[in-house]
């Protein structure tokens, strides 16, 4: 069972993996987008803003987002240290990813270019 | 009388039927266009099963052939598995041998040489084609985040491709084809905007997917060389008021209609007579020779 702090600890360590890939830093730097990650059994909220290329992650929920990314902490954890791919909880309906499809595609993009060998 | 179908994801408006004599066996080959309805699609492939020797599947692949790879396209596939007794290809055995050699013929011709800037819209699709231009020295752009996923940076190298192929695989099996790929009605809308105009400028060479390269192409294209798959008579319109100097096509017309390397293979398969499991890149390639298959060069401007 995850704790609010392992999914925050998840976040940054996500933010960093995005910003020290350089690729990917390339790749994103037309995609600003605000993202609000909200964990459905702790209640808790956290941000990732991706911006130029740079994504930064902060605490709390936006005022508004482009996407939003919801399901348990513990999922939620798993999938933003790439523990698990995000399709997984996805196609069984226990994450969720509100936003335009194009911005869906992005994102498990990113994710894909992350973690998938 | 061998029957062959192509069914096609794009629009009904290009729907035909042609009767031909191909290697002295006379075969029916048709077009049927589900305008984008998977539905439509799946249940089209099911009454045909059984009563037509093969069945092409249009405007989506089941296979991705890469670096020696295949990935699996989920929609592609699940659509084929809809026939349990006609076979269902998607082209790519056939568009893999036609490519090559299109670009081969290129080379000789002085169309295609070491140097030339190429864009190719998207090269997944046809690693062929993509292995034969770097082959031929060219500098190519390969645009499949560009034009397939709206991330703007260009690969330029195969083994880019192949990295992509592979970290991308899973997500083959589950995107829905049409958010990487336009179907029905999408294929004849054009972008619009000037973002990725700057690629077809630098380009000498516009290669790749016909419904990409009308999607995106700026509205001036003059003195460019256009690669691209099946081509109607409206296409060859298009490139011409662009200005394109010269239209290279992979595949013939074939008694005038552009069938696609689908209904091709389909047609292939069914003059056969080899399960489709047997069948080999060879076997492509002897029968593109027997039936005198090959690309033709249109000068336009």
């Amino acid at each position: 069972m995850s704790t609010n702090e392992e999914l925050s600890h998840s976040l940054r360590t996500f933010a960093d993996d995005c910003n020290g890939n350089e690729k990917l830093r390339v790749m994103n730097r037309d995609w600003n987008r605000i993202i609000h990650i909200h964990a459905d059994d702790t209640q808790a909220d956290y941000t990732l803003t991706s911006n130029d290329g740079t994504v930064v992650y902060s605490e709390g929920a936006p005022p508004t987002c482009d996407l939003r990314v919801s399901a348990t902490c513990e999922i939620l954890t798993q999938v933003f240290y790439g523990e698990v791919s995000p399709n997984e909880p996805y196609n069984e309906g226990t994450l969720r990813v509100d936003g335009s499809e194009d911005d869906v595609l992005r994102l498990d993009f990113i994710t894909a270019m992350l973690w998938e060998e | 009388m061998k029957r062959v179908v192509s069914v096609s994801l794009g629009a009904s408006s290009g729907d035909f039927t042609r009767n031909m004599v191909l290697n002295g066996s006379s075969i029916e080959v048709s077009r049927v266009g589900c305008n984008g309805d998977m539905e439509l699609a799946a249940a089209t492939i099911e009454k045909l099963d059984g009563n037509v020797d093969a069945i092409g599947l249009g405007g989506i692949d089941i296979y991705l052939r890469v670096g020696g790879e295949q990935y699996i396209i989920g929609d592609g596939l699940r659509l084929a598995q809809h026939a349990t007794v006609s076979p269902v290809v998607d082209g790519s055995g056939l568009k893999e041998t036609l490519e090559r050699t299109t670009v081969k013929t290129m080379l000789r011709n002085g169309d295609v040489h070491p140097g030339s800037k190429v864009l190719m819209v998207s090269a997944l699709d046809r690693f062929g084609m993509a292995e034969a231009l770097v082959d031929a020295g060219c500098d190519c752009k390969f645009g499949d985040l560009i034009f397939n996923m709206k991330i703007d940076y260009p690969l330029t190298t195969l083994d880019e491709l192949k990295d992509l192929a592979r970290k991308y695989r899973s997500r083959l099996l589950t995107v829905p084809f049409r958010m990487l790929y336009p179907t029905g009605s999408a294929q004849n809308e054009r972008a619009g905007d000037t973002k990725y105009a700057h690629y077809f400028h630098e380009a000498d060479i516009v290669a790749g997917d016909r419904h990409l390269i009308l999607r995106h192409m700026p509205q001036e294209m003059h003195g460019k060389i256009i690669l691209t798959n099946t081509t109607r008579p409206e296409t060859v319109t298009e490139l011409k008021s662009a200005g394109v100097r010269t239209l290279v096509t992979t595949t013939p017309d074939l008694d005038g209609v552009s069938g696609g390397t689908n209904l091709m293979e389909a047609a292939v398969v069914a003059l056969t007579e080899k399960p489709l499991a047997d069948i080999t890149r060879e076997d492509y390639v002897e029968w593109c020779e027997r039936l005198s298959w090959q690309g033709e060069k249109h000068v336009l401007n």
